[in-house]
């Protein structure tokens, strides 16, 4: 088998539950080395694909290959996957070392080798001073290591993680997520991570599946779902953004052409363009606005007047009126000092076709 | 809450206090009087009565029985108890229900219509009175109080616990040996002791369940037939201090461990 094959492929997979439809015909693939978050709203399903995955749902229909083998029907304990739980999961009557060997012993090592990989583990997590307490002893951060310990120390094939910095402070949180970050590159592992955190699956992740109902939203790169969100959904979901409701007007080479407010806009439309005449929404970036004393060459120009600003510090979110009498507003982010030059005239916004995204709806 | 209250409470408290106690303290001076009637006033201490008791070969042995009975009755009814609760705790199937009725129901009956009830169905099988047979009513009439704690502490065990241990490789047999039943130590060791001292204590289902060989309470009910005497209230008190004991051991003991394996 190649490197080319997906470690991880998941076919057409429905759940219910009873009349829940907790994931609608999902397919995805899995490449090797990937850290790959899924990100989405509460209940749209994300536990569920990682405890199909994990062996603890079956699918009401479609298949889960795993490395090129069918364990769609195959309990957890046959499955090279391991899951680092929300709550953690530790077993509270072991120590931190029973708990790390735990799954060792059961894939029938010797007691030699056991040690070994165990110890390996630990001082790879910095763990090596808390072999003999008990998870109770331990705090939130040093919990949360054990736990991946636990589960990197089969390993497994694929790690799964549930939202597994969900019970640290903000602080420790962004620390342990560059270290899990780190983690991931050194062992080279493939990382299955579940959050609703945007900010979260933006820094840390290779690519991000966004989740909506049991449904895939978009996938891409983080840069990809930022600038170039396929429907409103992601737009809204990823950041913030200026949602730009107008009329489809016709192609220009590349571009989609729409009218909003009576101005002729230029984007593009990652997901496919509606027909001539239909109502369609763009997205723009609030950092993708610039500011002009003239009108600029860009491939979008309007004219504004500032009718409100808030100062954040390193930048400046400035609001824009562009249309008074039907209330077409932006809103843009640009450093403080120019934040600060703008006045009551009004002055040219302008932003490029390629940062405009049409939106699925 | 004012003054006048909590006098009136503390006071009720303390006349409480009181109706418990008062009855087991004179039942336990009695013990040292030194004289064959109960009463007072008492003119002279002795231990003699005490010394009597652990010399009576017949008192020594009847201890014995009861203990033996005890801790039989104890480990059938908590093997059967365990395997209950974990097939009934948090399943839902058909039957659950109607399972955990008739599981609960020995606990109800009143004692003098189950013992006779067993009666009558142990001469209906040819049972022989005897041990066999108190050991097999002790061992129904303990279930129930197994089953409800077992159950309860199972409740506590957080799903995910389990699906860590089959995640890790194990199978359902191994997963439950190796972290169901050591969460459910603390919760089997109380309904053991529990159920050891129901047994000890039990007076009705040894007494129409028994042979010529009589339990404690059944001997101390024999001597209090042919009148009271000092001696009844030295066996009363050693086996008050021994359950007491035991009790209170348990108690502390469960409690530590539950604290101990929090998650
Ligand atoms: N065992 C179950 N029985 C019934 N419904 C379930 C069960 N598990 C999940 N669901 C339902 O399936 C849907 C998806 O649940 P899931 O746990 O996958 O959501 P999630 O994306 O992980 O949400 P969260 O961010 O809140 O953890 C929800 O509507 C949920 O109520
Ligand atoms: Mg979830």
């Amino acid at each position: 088998m190649t490197d080319q094959t997906p470690l991880v492929r998941i076919e057409g997979v429905s759940k219910h539950f009873g009349d829940t439809v907790a994931l609608d015909d999902l397919t995805l693939d899995i490449a090797r080395g990937e850290f790959v978050t899924f990100l989405g709203p509460s209940g749209c399903g994300k536990s569920t694909t990682l405890r199909i995955l994990g062996g603890f749902e079956r699918p009401t229909t479609g298949r889960v290959i795993l490395d090129g083998q069918d364990v769609t029907t195959q309990p957890p304990e046959k499955r090279q996957v391991n899951m680092v739980f929300q709550d953690y999961a530790l077993f509270p009557h072991m120590t931190v070392g029973q708990n790390i060997s735990f799954g060792l012993e059961l894939k029938g090592m010797d007691k030699a080798s056991i040690k070994r990989r165990s110890d390996e583990i630990m001082s790879f997590l910095e763990l090596d001073a808390f072999g003999d307490r008990y998870p109770a002893q331990l705090s939130g951060g040093q919990r949360q290591r054990v736990a991946l310990a636990r589960a990197l120390a089969p390993d497994p094939a694929l790690l799964l993680l549930d939202e597994p910095l969900g019970a640290l402070d903000a602080k420790l949180r962004g620390q342990v997520q560059q270290e899990l970050k780190s983690i991931q590159r050194r062992t080279n592992k493939t990382f299955f991570f579940v959050t609703h955190d945007q900010e979260e699956a933006l820094t840390m992740s290779d690519r991000i599946v966004v989740m909506n109902k049991g449904r895939v939203e978009q996938d891409g790169t983080p840069e990809d779902l930022y600038f170039h969100p396929a429907s409103r959904f992601v737009a809204e979901f990823i950041g913030e953004t200026n949602l730009l409701s107008g009329e489809m007007r016709g192609h220009d080479g590349d571009a989609v052409v729409m009218d909003w407010f009576g101005q002729t806009l230029r984007g593009h439309a990652p997901a496919g363009a509606p027909p001539e005449g239909a109502p369609i929404t763009a997205s723009v970036r609030l950092e993708k606005l610039g500011f002009h004393a003239t009108r600029p060459e860009t491939g979008n120009a309007v004219q504004g007047k500032v009718v409100g600003k808030t100062f954040l510090g390193s930048r400046m979110a400035v609001d824009l009126m562009v249309e008074e009498a039907q209330g077409a507003t932006l809103r843009a982010f640009v450093d403080a000092e120019t934040g600060q030059t703008v006045g009551a005239d009004p002055i040219w916004i302008g932003w490029d076709s390629d940062s405009m995204a049409v939106l699925r709806d | 809450m004012n003054r006048g209250n909590r006098i009136l409470l503390s006071c009720v408290y303390w006349a409480f206090v009181l109706y418990v106690f008062v009855p087991l303290i004179l039942m336990i001076l009695m013990g040292f009087k030194d004289s064959k009637f109960i009463g007072f006033p008492i003119k002279s201490w002795t231990l003699d009565w005490y010394t009597g008791v652990f010399a009576d070969a017949e008192i020594l042995s009847t201890l014995g029985y009861s203990a033996a009975i005890a801790v039989l009755a104890t480990l059938i009814s908590v093997a059967v108890g365990t395997w209950i609760a974990v097939l009934l705790e948090g399943r839902k199937f058909w039957g659950r229900t109607a399972i955990f009725g008739m599981t609960v129901l020995p606990a109800l009956v009143p004692g003098i219509i189950s013992a006779i009830a067993f009666r009558i169905y142990a001469r209906y099988l040819g049972i022989e009175p005897g041990m066999g047979a108190i050991v097999w009513a002790h061992a129904v009439h303990n279930v129930p109080f197994v089953v409800l704690v077992v159950m309860a502490r199972l409740s506590t065990l957080p799903k995910s616990q389990l699906e860590a241990a089959r995640d890790l490789g194990a199978d359902p047999i191994i997963a439950f040996l190796r972290i169901t039943l050591p969460y459910l130590v603390p919760a089997i060791l109380g309904a053991s002791i529990f159920c050891l001292l129901l047994s000890f204590d039990d007076f009705v289902r040894s007494f129409f369940l028994g042979g010529y060989e009589p339990t404690l309470p059944v001997l101390i009910f024999a001597k209090l037939k042919s009148g009271m005497s000092p001696e009844i209230n030295a066996i009363a008190t050693v086996a008050l201090v021994l359950t007491a004991a035991i009790g209170i051991w348990a108690e502390r003991f469960t409690r530590r461990m539950n604290k101990d394996t929090k998650a």
